[in-house]
């Protein structure tokens, strides 16, 4: 009785056994001596988009987007979509931020195939870019001569044609909404340089986005004039929870005032 | 010499090591499939109801903004991305929901510690045992050769390995499909990723079925299983002590995995068989610890150290006073 279990045991052991070898064979084929198999990829079957009731938000853009500085890790982009479901709606939100990025990388972005699905099937499309291509990361403005800016400028305008171009071509019916850029430095020695930068900045910014029907730009230099150090984050670049949530109110103030519907 | 393998079964069996090896199993797998089912759900709850092309996306977006904080890991990270990226791009789900993908990530998370620690259960006492309670003197009155005595205990090894990737791979089915559903065993995979200097190579990629790739994956979780036991066999017949032979080995092992992380400056470290443990890598295309690693240069490796082991075993083991 026991020895005969046992055999049955050792059998199917011996089975399994020539199973793995097999597998283990296998595999030494496959990826050693490249059998290439023929590569033929599935018809890439473009589900259409599900069709919900849901208000679909996609953020794009820089740190701000992706919320750095803020402790809860929401950034504007997501208290904006917390106070949408507070007032009842039904939010589907997709955080596409990337730290650092500028508008030479966000143009790049919008190349690719699924950011482009995405947005064809977003109802609000959230937007901050810029502050990387003109502080560089934080660097001063001091040691640029007004010919740099300038230039920075140019480039700048360029890219956020081609960003708000792809997407109003993957969906002409979102709005968008670009968030305009503050001074950092409004308080500190340089501030009067700075201010006046950002100023001009936000200006051409808005005038270019003027061209585009469904896109909107929302201020945000007000929010951060006084009172600065109340709304930044230590490295006193970056918003805080506070800086967010201030504007956050203003987009999802004009989102609620579109009525929601796509 | 079947009788002879019969009866070291039937010691092991008698031992109970097999249940003990179930229990574990099977107390992990729910632990990991819960982990894994509410990690499902809070992504759910972040992202509302989204399709699989979304969630990838995140997820990418994600990573990328790990990427200037990553340090040693940039590399990594970067040849993450491209995969993810050629797997949205090619409109492949790299993560079908589904038991058997459950299986193929179990598997390859677990090949290199987790199994080869169960299979030391079974070996690393294989001998020693016998000595400390006395009873090799009996085995060796028998007429028979040392050679077929210590050899059958290496073919009960074998045997037992198997058997206990068998037992591990019907348990993860079991419990996973529970929690997520049967299906996807023929969903598609992307395999033949490798990675060349820091990129990522796609010239060799190609689509092969979840199942072919699983069967694959088990292959290879054997080997790396079958290496480990190999050398706690050597050790259990070198050392009196089956704790001593279990903590060298657990030593062995733990030390593989902080080393594949920080070696890669250190190029002969890559003839030491604890580094190339992670056959997995190849496969599914990650960046191997030390560069110009490939998964022929790992399994000749491993092989070398398996004959060298089982050498030394017997040699020492035929000619050994017992006492």
């Amino acid at each position: 009785m026991q020895s005969k279990k046992v055999r049955f045991i050792t059998a199917f052991a011996a089975v399994a056994c020539l199973l793995w070898l097999f597998g283990l064979g296998w595999t030494v084929n496959d990826y050693l001596f490249g059998t290439n198999g023929a590569s033929a990829f599935p018809v890439s079957d473009e589900e259409p988009a599900p069709a919900s009731d849901e208000f679909k938000i996609i953020a794009l853009g820089d740190s701000l987007t992706r919320g750095i500085g803020d402790l809860e890790g929401k950034g504007y982009a997501g208290y904006v979509s917390d106070r949408l479901k507070q007032a009842g709606w039904n939010i589907s939100f997709v955080n596409l931020g990337i730290k650092g990025l500028t508008s030479v990388q966000l143009a790049e972005q919008m190349k690719e195939m699924e950011i482009g699905r995405q947005i064809g099937q977003a109802d609000a499309v959230l937007m901050t870019i810029g502050g990387n291509d003109l502080f560089l990361g934080g660097q001063t403005l001091s040691n640029l001569t007004d010919e740099g800016i300038a230039k920075l400028e140019d480039e700048y305008l360029n890219h956020l044609e081609v960003i708000l171009g792809a997407i109003q071509a993957s969906n002409p019916d979102a709005a968008v909404y670009v968030l305009g850029l503050y001074d950092p430095f409004g308080e500190l020695e340089e501030g009067a340089v700075t201010s006046r930068v950002v100023r001009a900045w936000n200006y051409k910014t808005m005038e270019t986005i003027a061209e585009y029907a469904n896109a909107v730009f929302v201020p945000t230099y007000d929010l951060f004039q006084q009172n600065v150090s109340e709304y930044l984050f230590t490295d006193q670049f970056h918003p805080n929870e506070k800086g967010y949530q201030r504007m956050a109110e203003r987009v999802a103030a004009l989102i609620i005032g579109t009525g929601g519907q796509s | 010499m079947i009788n002879l393998v019969q009866n070291e079964m039937m010691k092991l069996i008698g031992k109970r090591r097999f249940l003990i090896i179930s229990v574990i199993i099977i107390v992990l797998l729910s632990m990991f499939t819960y982990a894994q089912a509410r990690h499902a759900e809070t992504t759910r709850e972040r992202l509302g109801s989204v399709d699989w092309r979304t969630e990838l996306q995140q997820q990418i977006v994600d990573w990328q903004n790990r990427l200037s904080s990553a340090g040693q890991w940039r590399e990594h990270l970067q040849i993450q991305i491209q995969q993810s990226q050629y797997y949205l791009d090619h409109g492949v789900n790299p993560s079908e929901p589904g038991a058997p993908t459950f299986i193929r990530g179990f598997v390859e998370n677990s090949a290199e510690l987790f199994l080869p620690l169960l299979v030391m259960i079974i070996a690393v006492d294989l001998v020693s045992s016998e000595r400390s309670m006395g009873t090799i003197k009996l085995l060796l009155t028998r007429p028979v050769s040392r050679f077929c005595i210590l050899l059958s205990k290496y073919i009960a090894l074998v045997l037992s390995v198997s058997l206990v990737l068998f037992i591990f791979g019907l348990l993860s089915y079991v419990i996973s499909a529970m929690m997520f559903g049967s299906q996807g065993w023929s969903a598609p995979v992307l395999t033949g990723f490798s990675v060349q200097g820091g990129e990522l190579d796609i010239s060799g990629v190609r689509l092969v079925s979840q199942w072919q790739y699983i069967l694959q994956q088990f292959g290879l979780a054997w080997f790396i299983s079958m290496v480990v036991g190999t050398l706690s066999f050597m050790l259990s017949i070198l050392m009196r002590s089956s704790a001593a032979g279990m903590g060298t080995m657990l030593a062995c092992l733990i030390a593989g995995a902080i080393l594949s992380s920080m070696v890669s400056s250190w190029d002969s470290a890559k003839y030491l068989f604890m580094v190339n443990l992670g056959l997995m890598d190849y496969v599914s295309g990650t960046a191997p610890p030390i560069e110009g690693m490939t998964l022929g240069f790992s399994l000749a490796v491993l092989a070398a150290w398996m004959i060298g082991a089982l050498a030394v075993s017997f040699a020492v083991f035929m000619r050994k006073d017992i006492y």
